[in-house]
């Protein structure tokens, strides 16, 4: 900016000249030098206002005025380190906290998919008259086609995830690969990284595919390590080769992110059920497209009424963006904890809006002072306006500073299995602007309130009061009070919602499993249809499998089966004794499982004894229950020895599951063993019935086995062993038991972790903001703490003053808090908390905390008050 | 405008010291000072130019592009800013001017005592 210095410059210049050229005229009319100079400033008037208002024309004013405006300022901040510190600290946290957690929700709940137009992608729901919607329905291949050929559909594609082996690598796998109809990639429009996607043409007319694949990113790096000539190698899929077509980009996570899709086969005889999506016509709308829709369903319900609820059909058409996007409970908990952020931002508006109104309070006598002396009213709301800004502003910079630092927290703590696999949270302009925005206008707005207040104040009556602010501003010192209240009040809400986030979690980590976790390792392995075709050879595996597993060195105990490692999923209707249970919904789990099975799980034996090995190897019907099945049988009935009837058995079991020969229904009781976890930890265990794995031969199975000392370290052994016995047999991954319940309490622990550092920071801004108010209050009032002291006020008296005061307005916090969070319990029930609710204890807890910190904020400035020497206190005038 | 007010000194209309700054300057360039004294002179003392408004207007002559300003010296031989017309200002102070004149005309056909009909 020389320029405008140098047109400054010259401008002194030029009137300098100005003066003495006149000097010199008047010395020449003959008045003595001094006179002459005199007349002529006379003359000239006020040089400085003649500058100002030549500076005026050029129209940089505001600029320099800004200039001054942000020096004033920042000397302000300087001088008033505690204010200035603890408005940034409100500012940071509060802008940090809600950018990364709202960043987080972006990301994982409405980011923009990377598919073409995300937004109209429609799912066919098809619901019985009273059901709930649900996601999809699955049509066979020749429905969707009908799907398709509707006047409303302008395109439909299929997905279909299925178990695929790979194998012809060192480590043969089990994965779930996708298959997808050949329209697909093109429906969804994503371009590869390398090479293309799966085309119409890789199906041949007759149906059949070519064997072709696509891969995920993470496939491709894990298993090639992201070389390009990846590009047209073979790998060997249920052992046929398919060849490498194509690499998708890492965000594209079509059902899959760590496998690969695969073109599926248009044989319209395959009713295997597939998930549908299309998109409409332009210019149809969603409810004509749901009628018509609805009108096929009603017609292939008709034909196939198995595959369709009962009773009036409803058709809805759910938009993929509501499908995809973290559905359950983590869109539940990240709801909550937005809920939970938007009290921790409120908070710091609050404390910023408090610290804001006590600043300018006590700036009243400045205000009025330079109001006095002719400042403009636009002029100083300009200047405290720039203030304000700048604090924001500040305090937005390191919010967005800290906003960075705790987004990558969040997404280290955030469980991997709650976010869909095209997520990717990084920190979100809109979102950044927002958060900006809100705390900004509130630095502003409670910075410019006042600020208007008190510019046209009465003078005369501010200058006389000293800025004691005893009268007049008790309105402001109200208000201050009531946002005190407020902050209190939210931090009650943060706490006892961390109070139920904690609960949640410590109830689930307390929870009787029923089982041994501890040194447990389970892995899958699945036989090759194709060469293991019948029952006796599926099984002699097996067994033979089981049996040299169990002489590894460092093995206590195997198991073999399906289900119940730990948790199942078949469920079957029964008959106990020949009696039908009152309803037919009621069902009984099933698992199937070898001899050693309680010994490895660790679930003791209550009564009557457990399998023998030839009762397993004979296919005997017997069975052991657990004390949930037990309780069945009416009190009192030993049910050792009685019979129960599982209804699914008698039903023809589908290839590739094989049954032997003569397989029925009836079994007989010999055990009863302890009710072990079976659908979750958070779940209530359920009957079960625990029947010899070889009543089935499914191609895949689970082995568990107890070590005697950290169970990963037996993997290579137990792998070795299958290998051993045939080494195309693929493995599933191996996962340790405690891994398993690992992820069912990463979600609470993620809820806990955030939920307590809100409510954390939610406290300490509170106590900051007890803290501030009251020791300002206190400083206002040192001149009538002077005169109670000067009439005998003791220093406890004082305190129990100052305390007092605190008392009130925490009473009032905690009592609105408490009634806020009980009535937004009441009415949100968050998902996530279902089985949690509040407790007195944990109340109580809350009640505690917030009394402590909030005696502790006020502990200090009471006793700089109660300490007050009450001559100096006195003479505090103004 | 000037803070001294007497009888017979008159204050500045608003607007008009721009109008005059244009016209002494339509006899050659001049600096600040000879600007003011030429006013004075040229109204015979009647007008006063508060020297310290002078300043304000010619900058805001300048933003305009009616003077342009350029260095030289005084006849005291002294650094000085010069001012000059420009073409702008030229054809500004013509439309002023008659636009004054006119409207000192109405001014005075109005507070001179009119010629009756006839007489």
């Amino acid at each position: 900016m020389t320029w405008w210095k140098s047109r400054s410059d010259r401008l002194d210049d030029e009137i300098q000249t100005h003066i003495d050229l006149e000097t010199q005229e008047n010395i020449e009319t003959g008045m003595s030098p001094k006179q002459a100079r005199h007349a002529a400033m006379r003359k000239f008037g006020n040089v400085l206002v003649a500058k100002d208002k030549s500076r005026d024309v050029w129209g940089w004013v505001w600029l320099e005025r800004l200039w001054q405006d942000m020096r004033y300022a920042l000397r302000g901040f300087r001088k008033n380190p505690g204010f200035t510190a603890v408005a940034l600290l409100s500012l940071m946290l509060g802008i940090g906290t809600s950018i990364a957690l709202f960043s987080v929700v972006y990301g994982v709940l409405i980011a923009p998919y990377p598919y073409a137009k995300p937004n109209e992608i429609w799912a066919p729901a098809v619901l019985g008259p009273n059901d709930p919607v649900r996601f999809w329905h699955p049509y066979p291949l020749r429905e969707v086609v009908e799907i398709g050929k509707l006047p409303a559909v302008a395109d439909v594609m299929a997905t279909s995830p299925r178990s695929v082996m790979l194998t012809g690598g060192t480590n043969p796998e089990s994965l779930y690969g996708v298959y997808l109809t050949g329209n697909a990639f093109n429906f969804l429009g994503v371009k590869p990284v390398i090479g293309r996607t799966i085309q119409p043409f890789d199906i041949h007319p007759g149906g059949e595919p070519d064997a072709v694949v696509v891969l995920t990113y993470q496939f491709w790096q894990r298993l090639f390590s992201g070389d390009p000539h990846a590009l047209g190698k073979k790998i060997t899929l249920n052992e046929i080769p398919y060849t490498i077509i194509g690499v998708m980009p890492p965000r594209f996570g079509w059902w899959t992110s760590e496998a690969f899709w695969l073109p599926l086969s248009t044989n319209l005889a395959d009713d295997t059920p597939i998930h549908a999506i299309l998109r409409l016509r332009p210019g149809i709308t969603k409810e004509v497209a749901e009628q018509q829709l609805n009108q096929l369903n009603v017609r292939l319900a008709a034909e196939h009424p198995q595959e369709f609820p009962k009773g009036q059909l409803r058709t809805v058409l759910l938009n993929y963006m509501n499908i995809t996007t973290a559905s359950g409970e983590m869109s539940s908990s990240l709801h909550m904890l937005l809920a939970a952020v938007g009290l921790l931002l409120l908070i710091a508006c609050v404390n910023v809006a408090n610290l804001q109104l006590a600043r300018t309070t006590t700036r009243a006598r400045e205000i009025a002072m330079r109001l006095a002396i002719g400042a403009g009213r636009g002029r100083l709301v300009r200047q405290l306006l720039t203030e304000s800004v700048m604090l924001s502003v500040l305090g937005g910079v390191l919010g967005v500073l800290f906003a960075i630092a705790a987004t990558r927290l969040i997404v280290i703590l955030i469980p991997p299995d709650y976010v869909p696999n095209e997520a990717r949270i990084t920190i979100n302009g809109y979102v950044l602007l927002f958060s900006l925005a809100v705390s900004m206008l509130t630095g502003i707005l409670f910075g410019l309130a006042p600020a208007l207040r008190s510019s046209r104040p009465d003078l005369v009556e501010t200058l006389k009061d000293g800025g004691n602010g005893a009268t007049g501003s008790s309105r402001a010192r109200a208000m201050r009070s009531w946002l005190v209240v407020a902050e209190i009040s939210l931090s009650v809400m943060l706490l006892a919602g961390a109070s139920l986030a904690i609960r949640n979690f410590t109830q689930l980590l307390n929870v009787n499993l029923g089982f041994q976790p501890e040194r447990v390792l389970r892995m899958g392995f699945t036989l090759p249809p194709k060469q293991y075709t019948t029952f006796e050879q599926r099984n002699v595996f097996d067994r033979n499998l089981l049996a040299s597993v169990m002489t590894i060195p460092g093995i206590e105990a195997a198991a073999l089966g399906n289900g119940g490692m730990p948790y199942s999923s078949w469920e079957s209707s029964y008959a106990i004794d020949g009696r039908k249970p009152l309803s037919d919904d009621q069902k009984i789990v099933g698992s199937f499982i070898s001899e050693k099975y309680p010994q490895t799980m660790g679930i003791p034996l209550k009564r009557g004894r457990e399998f023998t090995e030839s009762e397993i190897e004979n296919v005997s019907h017997v069975a052991l229950i657990n004390e949930s099945a037990a309780k069945l049988w009416p009190a009192g009935v030993d049910p050792i020895g009685r019979h129960l009837k599982l209804d699914d058995l008698d039903k023809p079991f589908k290839p590739p599951l094989l049954v032997p020969p003569g397989n029925n229904s009836e079994l007989m009781i010999v055990g009863v063993i302890g009710d072990a976890k079976n659908g979750g930890m958070a779940d209530a265990t359920l009957p079960t019935v625990y029947l010899p794995y070889t009543m089935i031969a499914p191609p895949d199975r689970q082995i568990i086995v107890r070590t005697v000392g950290p169970p990963l370290a037996m993997v290579n052994a137990v792998r070795e062993k299958v290998r051993e016995l045939d080494k195309s047999v693929p493995l599933g991954r191996p996962v340790t038991l405690d891994e398993v319940l690992g992820e069912e309490t990463q979600q609470p622990r993620f809820n806990m972790a955030l939920f307590s550092g809100f409510a954390a920071l939610g406290l300490m801004l509170a106590a900051i903001g007890i803290y501030s108010v009251i020791s300002y209050t206190v400083t206002q009032r040192v001149h009538e703490i002077g005169v109670r002291m000067a009439l005998g006020a003791k220093r406890g008296d004082i305190l129990k003053l100052v305390l007092l005061m605190v008392a009130k307005v925490a009473g009032l916090g905690l009592v609105i808090g408490l009634c806020g969070s009980i009535l937004l319990e009441r009415i949100v029930r968050f998902e996530v908390f279902a089985k949690t609710s509040f407790d007195s204890a944990s109340l109580a807890a809350v009640v505690l905390t917030l009394s402590a910190v909030a005696l502790l904020a006020a502990w200090m400035p009471a006793s700089r008050a109660g300490n007050l020497d009450p001559v100096t206190a006195l003479r505090h005038e103004a | 405008m000037t803070t001294r007010e007497t009888d017979d000194q008159l204050d500045l209309l608003q607007g008009t010291l721009d109008l005059l700054i244009l016209q002494t300057l339509a006899f050659g360039r001049a600096h600040g000072h000879a600007i003011a004294k030429t006013i004075e002179r040229r109204s015979d003392e009647v007008l006063q130019v508060g020297h310290g408004s002078l300043y304000p207007a010619l900058q805001r002559l300048m933003k305009h592009g009616l003077i342009a300003a350029e260095d030289g010296i005084s006849e005291n031989n002294r650094k000085a800013r010069f001012y000059r017309l420009t073409a702008k200002g030229r054809k500004k102070l013509y439309h002023e001017t008659s636009r004054w004149q006119r409207f000192s005309d109405a001014i005075a056909r109005i507070l001179t005592p009119p010629v009756q009909e006839g007489e």
